[in-house]
């Protein structure tokens, strides 16, 4: 099953890989994007002397990690799911020797695979052209991996419940816009969440959205004291369940659905 | 022992109701207005392991609907279907691994990857054997002239190329039952006989079970034993093909290449013992039974009106007797 998975993730991969200039393009877009937000900050910072409270060479490494693990939660499946749904793709994956959500899965390890390749080649080249900050010890690098993979779960089931609409709807444009607009949000990538209203930080604390980009990164920059990893760890497997069950049974009646009325 | 049985089978669709102008669209978004639609209405029959079934009937009989159904992808409105002892839409992940299905133009190959690593996944989903793996792959290569497409990307195959492909990765798992519906829709002559004689040969060495939706009927008159005939939602024919043949095309077609034939020969021929079916310039093509008639009466009355040149005959063809079927000739 595992080998199905990584043998689905391997295919999803090699066809990213098949069109070259997609390796040059990702990144190269995932910089210019570091830079816009890097060139406002400097901007607000040589003028009022404060970058929200960050040094402007914290801020400026707060955005280069940010993007860089950004494709882990915004890339994923659900382009693939909503098109092959509108045409009709969805009966051959329905007849595979495996589940729907295995099969899935396993692409969309190719595409973290994918998200990591660029994310790497992002962080390599933006470290060349300014100066980043280093983290205090190795626990926090480690910690914030681990962190970063307690998402892939929930980002995965996010996007398996917005994928899993496009049974009822055909399209999906509008509910993964949504999503995205979700996840920049509340995961910090348009500014970091300290920024925010209060209210809008206590939901935050709540969600598991925050945990995908915001959480590892201030554990990087050593802003998350080890009272907050605890709850954070377990609110994390906590929503990862949830998730789980809400996309199974969503499943469960979309395609009780189809199965009857056709598809 | 049957490998699927079918029994009572019925599904009814629930289609919206489409209505005209501006009104009728906003009254739909409020209140749809729901038609039924029997698509499959109590049909019965068995197959057993290792039959070539020819499954027909015109567009929107409900052959498509049946076979998305034994394949677990519907739900039956009512009665039961059996798939090698499993209940198919109950169980659907552990009866994809019995069969194998191809549908027209959907493929399952990777559109831009070489043909050789849809194979390779299609190894480890339904968890092939090695030497199986290049066994079957060795065979199939053969049979299908695969050698120059398996590197090849998908996107750049032709439309034959690529159903040989599609065809090779539906029995590379060895499946008990494969269906393939209209597998040869939109192919050259060459590409069909060749994978009617892939089907043939695939069914003598392992015995699968293969049930085939067409509407070229050289491919049944070429790989099935047996034919269903649905004819809007009913069975209206199941058996032997041969005996299909005899029960139905008890006439035979006379093509006669005439001269100074009058526009319209249909006018001034009138007979019971046979008819004309198709006239052009120098040709006319005539159906009778040798039952009722003799060609040598036939000749003596149309050469009454044109000078007879020269004269085929034929017994008629599965196509030829369908078309009758259809045509409404045999319906009660």
């Amino acid at each position: 099953m595992i080998r199905t998975m990584l043998a689905l993730g391997k295919l999803q991969l090699q066809r990213y890989n098949i069109y070259k200039m997609n390796f040059y393009l990702f990144t190269l877009n995932r910089i210019i994007e570091i830079l816009v937000y890097i060139f406002v900050w400097q901007a607000i910072y040589y003028q009022t002397g404060d970058a929200g409270g960050f040094t402007i060479q914290e801020m400026t490494t707060y955005y280069i990690l940010v993007i860089t693990i950004s494709s882990f939660a915004l890339w994923g499946v659900n382009e693939d799911m909503a098109h092959s749904i509108r045409n009709g793709q969805i009966n051959r994956e329905l007849l595979n020797p495996i589940s729907y959500f295995k099969y899935y899965f396993g692409i969309y390890l190719g595409e973290l695979a994918f998200a990591i390749i660029i994310g790497g080649a992002t962080f390599i080249i933006c470290s060349f052209l300014f100066e980043i900050v280093l983290p205090q010890n190795l626990i926090n690098v480690l910690l914030s991996m681990f962190i970063i993979i307690l998402g892939v779960p929930i980002t995965f089931f996010f996007q398996m419940i917005v994928g899993i609409a496009g049974f009822y709807t055909d399209s999906i444009w509008g509910m993964q816009i949504l999503r995205k607009a979700i996840i920049q949000i509340f995961s910090g990538i348009i500014a970091p969440i300290t920024l925010f209203p209060m209210w809008f930080q206590e939901l935050s604390k709540w969600l598991p959205f925050k945990e995908l980009i915001y959480t590892p990164v201030s554990i990087w920059l050593g802003d998350i004291s080890m009272n907050d990893i605890v709850f954070i760890i377990l609110k994390q497997a906590i929503w990862g369940i949830i998730l789980y069950f809400i996309a199974k049974k969503f499943f469960n009646h979309a395609i009780k659905n189809i199965t009857i009325n056709g598809g | 022992m049957s490998i699927i049985k079918v029994e009572n089978l019925k599904k009814e669709y629930k289609i919206i109701e489409k209505q005209n102008g501006l009104f009728g669209y906003f009254k739909n978004l409020i209140k749809p207005q729901y038609r039924e639609i029997t698509a499959v209405n109590n049909i019965n029959f068995e197959i057993k392991k290792g039959e070539l079934v020819g499954y027909i009937g015109e567009n929107g009989a409900g052959k498509s609907t049946t076979i998305k159904m034994l394949t677990g992808l519907l739900t039956p409105t009512s009665g039961k279907i059996i798939v090698d002892g499993i209940v198919p839409n109950e169980k659907r992940i552990q009866n994809n691994r019995n069969i194998g299905a191809v549908f027209g133009q959907k493929t399952q190959l990777w559109w831009d990857l070489p043909v050789i690593e849809s194979f390779r996944l299609i190894k480890k989903m339904f968890r092939i054997p090695e030497n199986e793996y290049r066994k079957n792959l060795k065979n199939f290569t053969d049979i299908l002239n695969l050698e120059e497409l398996l590197e090849k990307q998908v996107k750049n195959l032709s439309l034959g190329q690529k159903m040989r492909c599609e065809i090779a990765a539906t029995f590379l798992h060895n499946p008990k039952i494969v269906y393939l519906d209209e597998p040869t829709i939109g192919l050259d002559v060459f590409v069909k006989e060749n994978i009617r004689k892939f089907i043939k040969e695939i069914n003598k060495e392992k015995e699968t079970t293969v049930i085939l939706t067409t509407h070229d009927l050289k491919d049944i008159e070429d790989v099935c034993d047996r034919i269903i005939l649905l004819d809007r939602g009913q069975i209206i024919y199941d058996g032997s093909k041969q005996s299909f043949k005899d029960a139905y095309g008890k006439y035979t077609l006379a093509e006669l290449i005439v001269s100074s034939k009058p526009v319209n020969c249909k006018e001034f021929v009138h007979s019971d013992s046979f008819e004309i079916i198709e006239e052009t310039e120098n040709k006319i093509k005539i159906k009778f039974k040798h039952l009722e008639t003799t060609i040598v009466n036939i000749m003596n009355e149309i050469s009454k009106y044109c000078i007879i040149d020269d004269i085929h005959m034929k017994e008629a063809e599965l196509e030829e007797i369908l078309k009758e079927i259809y045509k409404g000739a045999y319906k009660k």
